[in-house]
């Protein structure tokens, strides 16, 4: 396990057609080269998971990946609105999105109750809301021990959980800092699993802060630096905010989307296979 | 020196946080978090305050490291309170930012509940409203993403204050239903009432709210927001 490959073979191997996959990330280290990898590939009826979608899962819906969105906040960070997934929500274009909706907290702890190998996580959450009544992955749950009243949410463990890191061992340890997120719950809750990361190094030194992710606990490791651009890699990229700007004018417009998609995730197809051929 | 409208929603917005302790305030919003930097510079000293990022920021000094993972037992513990946005709100403080119209094909998907569900049964929360208008205070709400007062809230249930730019409310009534504070100077009641998609709570002598002190005003300007952020929230 952690074995060292490309980020074709890794998606290839790892996402099929109605997987539930999870891409995580938060502010930094999100994998944005391995959405569009994914888009690349062509799969269809996805079911995406994310606390935050942004940009990257905007893509994906927009060209036509998913049929389910979990989720618990989705926005174009900075900016305002997510337009290719508002365009699939209210009008099912390219193709109808089903949404489920949690609280932050809530999506946490599911992956944390996945990571545990438990059946559901417990919070205080929900009650009251709308939520209960919409969602089936909402329960209450009475406490043995006080008799109050709680909320249940199933675990998560999707069939593929993909991260960015920062870098990884040959052996195929990843180590990540800064703002982690939930970068370790969605990799250990996942069945199958891929890390993407800025390098491959002989040796790991000690970080303040840092996340090791041991390399039995990730299917696949591959190297992709700038891989979680337009966001950053902390020590490693800025953020590109500008792309982030632009992002709002490319996707309010079907057809301005569909160029874009053409003129970049799909032109490296062309290219890869040019280079067969 | 006259304060501005904004001015005077900062100072209205810090007060939500007056008498808080040492927890975190999680504003959302320029104002809001003016609001709460200028609480923390006067009157509540002991806020914990984070970056927007991972760090707690004591001015410029960083006093902790908070990730986004952390927050969560921050709100399940209740030693926060936070004042977020809302697309809707209701009388009782039920407020919306998931989805406008039909929840199944809803006429406008908006950024989803977020903490709302956890924020309001956990913790206080206080909302912010730059316009306030009967768009924003309906008589019902699409969906119930924070939790008001006429539905199961649980014990650690509070809806501080709404802070608008053109009142604050409360919901200090015997019924937990909406209440006109204080509105701000050159705003009438009428105006609160005709800008409320319900009927309003409305007592007998409602107060102004208070004007910035000379001391807080230059704070604001001269610290806290010297590229005037504030005036593009509340013109």
């Amino acid at each position: 396990m952690g074995e060292i490959t490309s980020l074709r073979d890794a998606i290839a191997d790892l996402a099929f057609d109605g997987a539930t996959v999870a891409l995580e990330g938060f502010t930094h280290l999100i994998p944005v080269a391995a959405g569009q990898e994914i888009i690349r590939q062509g799969r269809r009826d996805l079911t995406l998971v994310r606390m935050t979608p942004d940009i990257v899962y905007d893509q994906m819906i927009g060209a036509g990946c998913a049929r389910k969105l979990v989720f618990s906040w989705a926005g174009n960070p900075g900016v305002g609105s997510l337009h290719r997934f508002r365009d699939a929500v209210q009008n099912g274009w390219p193709v109808p999105l089903e949404i489920e909706e949690h609280s932050h907290a809530g999506m946490a702890n599911r992956y944390v109750a996945g990571a545990a190998g438990l059946p559901f996580a417990v919070l205080r959450g929900y009650v009251g809301t709308d939520l209960v009544a919409q969602t089936p992955n909402i329960k209450p749950i009475t406490c043995p021990f006080t008799g109050e009243v709680l909320t249940a949410v199933p675990a998560l463990n999707p069939d593929v959980g993909i991260v960015h890191a920062q870098r990884a061992d040959r052996a195929g340890n990843v180590q990540m800092w800064g703002i982690t997120g939930v970068h370790k719950e969605v990799v250990l809750a996942s069945k199958r699993s891929l890390v993407t990361v800025e390098e491959i190094v002989d040796h790991l030194d000690p970080r303040p802060g840092a996340v090791i992710l041991p390399h039995w606990a990730i299917t696949y490791v591959a190297e992709v630096p700038g891989g979680a651009h337009p966001s950053y890699a902390m020590g490693y990229s800025e953020r590109d905010n500008d792309y982030y700007q632009a992002w709002d004018a490319i996707s309010r417009d079907r057809d301005a989307f569909g160029d874009w998609l053409t003129s970049t995730v799909m032109r490296e197809v062309r290219a890869i296979l040019g280079d067969q051929a | 020196m006259d304060a501005s409208r904004a001015e005077v929603c900062v100072v209205a917005c810090a007060e939500a946080w007056r008498g808080d302790g040492e927890i975190l305030a999680s504003p959302m919003g320029i104002i809001p978090r003016l609001g709460a930097e200028l609480a923390r510079h006067t009157f509540a000293p002991d806020l914990l305050l984070s970056d927007g990022e991972a760090y707690l920021m004591a001015g410029d000094t960083v006093e902790g490291w908070l990730p986004y993972r952390a927050v969560f037992g921050v709100v399940a513990a209740g030693t926060r309170h936070v004042m977020m946005g809302a697309s809707q709100l209701d009388r009782f403080g039920n407020q919306n930012i998931s989805a406008v119209g039909d929840w199944a094909r809803p006429r406008s998907q908006l950024l989803g509940v977020r903490g709302a569900p956890g924020n309001t049964v956990n913790h206080p929360t206080s909302y912010w409203v730059p316009r306030h208008s009967p768009r924003v205070f309906v008589e019902r709400v699409d969906m119930v993403c924070g939790v008001g007062y006429d539905r199961a809230g649980g014990r650690f249930h509070e809806i501080r204050l709404v802070v608008t730019n053109l009142a604050v409310l409360d919901f200090d009534t015997p019924d937990r239903a909406m209440r006109l504070r204080s509105v701000h100077p050159g705003v009438s009641v009428s105006d609160v009432v005709a800008a409320t998609g319900f009927p309003l709570a409305v007592p007998d002598g409602v107060p102004e709210t208070r004007l910035p002190t000379a001391a807080e005003l230059a704070l604001i300007r001269d610290r806290l927001d010297r590229d005037a952020r504030r005036d593009r929230e509340v013109p």
